[in-house]
């Protein structure tokens, strides 16, 4: 064994004190019965507070209903579409694969939006329904609404898990069970599916973490029939009584890591078995598309419809409402059409600067992203000491906690942590704030380009006399380069989809169009929300078709 | 220091006309040590305003001020009312910079952060230009004079389903139910504190509020946390009739969008005004003086006016402003005082009271 070096101390020393400061924070304040700049006293009177209120518990109700529900929705459908695209001969496949993930990539206000405009009671496809079938069948305000939307819109999440797994795996027990007359509905459920059911399960427990967190789509479908769910609730603290009530919110963010935690601890466990599982069964062998026969129509049907649902009806609805003035029952959309939404946005400087913003934290914030995620994941990397184990839990605490009040909590540490303070005003605060919130998905992406890298290659230049710095420089680092890249492109990605963690940090200098978009949406600018969000789809469509040019490989 | 020194020059080589120049700045009827304030100001440099009022709708005003202050830029951050507060009570905490001016249509919350010591006492030259209920103790104004309006779906409604007053919306609700059944909107109080405010304005000025709850209960009513979205459903028909929805906004869209229709009520007509303050920690004190002085000025509210947020000044003409709107409702407009009697509801015991009572009165509707 040798010494920890100074460098290593001091890049896991930063993780933890970008991870702890601001937990820290939210923890403290959640006991206090003030906030904790103004006089204050100690007590447990938030969480007494909260606890009495019915609207907590209707939300924590709901949140529970919404996270099962996109649980049993997302896993079959999201299994049975990675056994579509891996292993059959439907037809599209290349093509569809991207559009497959646009849902993971599309922030879920601008989805939200774009339902309300296309399925609410007067949406463009709810009249079109209308006419045809004299009512609309659906309610997309309803918490069952609520509830499929987030379902379908997470698909894509254990699509990317259970195909991967499946990817893995030999096909010779399919084949072997499509030649003695199974259909191939059969050879899904029976053969294929159980084989990756360790896979399922954890993007089941995924899907239900998400779910328990989820903000942007009942932020905005919530609000008429007063759906409240934790993250809203907490939301809705801003101003129920009146001054900001920041013990009560971080009160209720303490009660949603006290479930999301254990979730993700449970996430990497079943993540760990579910590598082991297919190292004992997969052997990657060679891998024939099995041939559906007439079930392809069927099956082109049922992800055309998925599609449908899930990308065309929110984001032609998005566009739609971009470029007209009003809309509704009796309106004729030729009357209304407009590119003023627009010039509004390039004449607003405020609108402007977000714009250039997000593009910057995209661009440049993702690759320096990219550079810290590849500095934790190289102090860590090929040591199986106490100091790596502590980081391999360290990096999941931020998943737990709601992007909204980690930027509430980023807000506190840069006004009241002086080194910092300089920052605040500056794109660099949220760039901190969406580096440490996306901390364990940047780490996976990055150890998993590390993991690639044969032991051997290190050794030979360790034997030759390098030291670590020099190994890490001349050896492994040219070897991940291009994982390097792609991470960057799917942090580019997931940095310019972020919404909730820029909220309370939004000021000038700081606009991103996410956090823009719940403010503008708090204070009414539909046409600005619409023109905002259609630019936000054209951002992360852009680094879309940049990722498959260059052949990322989308599936992690 | 070269710059500075040849400006030093080019004002020494000047300097017959610069009492001149100086004087013609101080606007009439101030009085002459003005000019020492805007040539502080200048030194200043900028003014930054913490602002409710979104950046397109204050556009005009604040070029007009750069127009006539040269050399002072407004540095304007347009964001929520609880976000103004937040921000200014958390800089302030931790000694950050903040806001020069506060400017927010949450008149509670402005009268408590001036109430807890937050605002620089001064005479604006311009006090005696607005009346009396918009001034409070020489630290926070009111600035504008916005009705608050019953908004309606042209397209949808028609003849007597309009309600023309707050009794005649209790009217409407209860007649025509069918054809408003899920369809009306207007604040969530709890989400909203301006909603929350205007509610218990109306539950003082309406003597008939109950009845006016339980109707709208009975409605099935949607309500929003912004006369945004409001408006925009409203617009859409997904709802058909709003109330407490600030006029200036829906003459704002209604300019745009042919659907949407404005109804000052005629019984009584709540009236809001944007509250402005100086911090008390200003670091552009004298900037931030110009810059109120300004708004309240003739040639500020015109400004106001002309963007539709409706001038308090008595002289300055208009539909929706205070000249207007004397002519058309008189004393039945109703302005809310900028008055610690504000504070009142902003007491968590009683706030959560009158939640309670409201959601029960909803409740009881249905």
């Amino acid at each position: 064994m040798t010494r920890t070096s100074p460098a290593r101390i001091g890049v896991i020393g930063l993780t933890a004190l970008a991870v702890f400061l601001p937990l820290g924070l939210i923890v403290y304040q959640s006991l206090l019965n003030a906030p904790f700049f103004m006089p204050h006293a100690p007590g447990v009177g938030a969480f007494a507070f909260i606890f009495a209120d019915s609207d907590f518990w209707d939300a924590f109700q709901n949140s529970l209903v919404i996270a099962a529900s996109m649980s049993l929705i997302a896993v079959p459908l999201g299994g049975i579409l990675a056994f579509l695209m891996v292993r059959t001969d439907l037809p599209g496949r290349r093509w569809i694969e991207p559009v497959l993930l646009i849902p993971v990539f599309v922030s879920p206000m601008v989805l939200a939006f774009g339902y309300v405009v296309s399925a609410g009671p007067v949406g463009f496809y709810s009249v079109w329904a209308k006419q045809l079938v004299g009512g609309v069948p659906w309610n997309v305000y309803s918490l069952t609404g609520i509830a499929i939307i987030a379902g379908l819109t997470h698909v894509p999440h254990v699509y990317l898990y259970s195909s991967a797994a499946l990817k893995s795996l030999g096909s010779d027990v399919e084949e072997a069970a499509r030649m003695t007359g199974s259909s191939p509905f059969r050879v899904a459920r029976d053969v294929s599916l159980p084989m990756v059911a360790p896979s399922l399960l954890f993007s089941g427990v995924l899907v239900f973490f998400l779910g328990f967190e989820i903000f942007g789509l009942p932020l905005v479908l919530g609000d008429p029939e007063g759906h409240l769910v934790l993250a809203t609730y907490l939301y809705k603290l801003t101003n129920k009584l009146g001054t900001p009530s920041y013990h009560l919110m971080a009160a209720v963010a303490v009660c949603i890591v006290a479930v999301t935690f254990p979730l993700v601890i449970l996430q990497r466990y079943l993540l760990k078995n579910a590598g082991k599982y297919v190292t004992v069964k997969g052997k990657a062998g060679r891998q024939r598309p099995l041939p559906l026969g007439n079930w392809r129509w069927i099956a082109a049907a049922l992800l055309g419809l998925w599609l449908f649902l899930t990308v065309i009806v929110p984001i032609s609805g998005i566009a739609l409402r971009a470029f007209v003035s009003n809309w509704g029952e009796g309106v004729t959309l030729a009357d209304v059409w407009t590119l003023d939404h627009f010039r509004e946005v390039f004449a607003q400087p405020t609108l402007l600067r977000g714009i250039l913003n997000t593009v910057l934290i995209g661009v440049i914030g993702g690759a320096l992203a990219v550079a810290c995620y590849t500095a934790i994941g190289l102090a860590t990397h090929r040591k199986n000491d106490g100091w790596s184990r502590f980081v391999d839990y360290l990096v999941l605490v931020p998943r737990a906690i709601p992007g909204l009040l980690a930027g509430l909590a980023f807000l506190w540490v840069f006004l009241f942590f002086p080194p910092l303070a300089p920052l605040r005003t500056t794109i660099a605060s949220i760039w901190i704030a969406y580096t440490v919130v996306w901390l364990a998905y940047g780490m996976r992406l990055v150890s998993s380009s590390l993991l690639q890298v044969g032991p051997e290659l290190e050794e030979a230049a360790r034997t030759a006399g390098a030291p670590r710095g020099r190994v890490s420089r001349d050896v492994t680092l040219p070897l991940i380069r291009y994982g390097l890249l792609a991470s960057w492109l799917l942090v580019f990605m997931i940095f310019e989809r972020e919404y909730s963690t820029g909220v309370y940090l939004l000021g000038p200098g700081t606009e991103v169009i996410g956090s823009l978009l719940v403010s503008l949406w708090g204070s009414g600018g539909a046409d600005m929300v619409a023109a905002l969000s259609l630019i936000n789809v054209v951002l992360v469509a852009v680094g879309l078709a940049v990722a498959l040019r260059f052949g990322v490989n989308l599936h992690d | 220091m070269n710059r500075s020194r040849r400006t030093l020059l080019a004002v020494a080589a000047t300097a017959a006309l610069v009492p001149l120049l100086a004087a013609a700045q101080v606007p009439a009827g101030y009085p002459a040590n003005y000019a020492d304030v805007i040539a502080t100001a200048k030194k200043e440099g900028k003014v930054v305003v913490y602002s409710t009022t979104d950046t397109a709708s204050a556009n005009a005003l604040i070029k007009d001020f750069q127009a006539l202050y040269p050399g002072i830029s407004v540095e304007y951050n347009d964001m929520n009312s609880t976000e103004v507060y937040n921000r200014f009570i958390s800089e302030r905490a931790a000694n950050a910079g903040s806001a020069d001016v506060l400017w927010s249509s949450a008149m509670d919350l402005q009268i408590k952060l001036a109430n807890d010591g937050g605002a620089l006492e001064y005479a604006s030259p311009e006090i005696s230009t607005i009346p009396a209920w918009a001034v409070w103790k020489n630290q926070a104004f009111g600035s504008t004079y916005e009705p608050i309006a019953i908004v309606y779906n042209k397209r949808l409604l028609t003849g007597d389903e309009i309600p023309q007053s707050h009794a005649d919306l209790t009217r409407v609700l209860t007649t025509k139910l069918d054809k408003l059944k899920g369809k009306v909107t207007t604040y969530d109080i709890e989400k909203s504190g301006v909603g929350f405010m205007l509610i218990t304005q109306d539950s003082k000025q309406n003597p008939k509020f109950w009845d006016l709850a339980k109707a709208l209960g009975a409605a099935g009513p949607r309500f929003q946390s912004s006369a945004g979205t409001m408006m925009e459903r409203i617009s859409s028909g997904e709802n058909v009739l709003g109330f407490n929805i600030f006029a200036s906004y829906a003459a704002l869209r209604a300019k745009k969008d042919p659907s949407i229709g404005i109804v000052l009520p005629k019984d009584y007509c709540l009236v809001m005004s944007r509250v402005m303050f100086i911090s008390k920690t200003a670091k552009n004190p004298n900037a931030a003086k110009l810059w109120l002085d300004y708004v309240l000025s003739k040639r500020g509210q015109a400004q106001i006016a002309a963007s539709d947020l409706g001038s308090i000044r008595a002289d300055v003409e208009g539909e929706m402003t205070a000249a207007g709107i004397s002519k058309t409702l008189g004393d039945r407009a109703k302005p809310i005082p900028v008055s610690t009697d504000l504070l009142g509801y902003l007491d968590q015991t009683k706030r959560l009271e009158f939640i309670k009572q409201w959601t029960a009165a909803i409740k009881g509707g249905k």
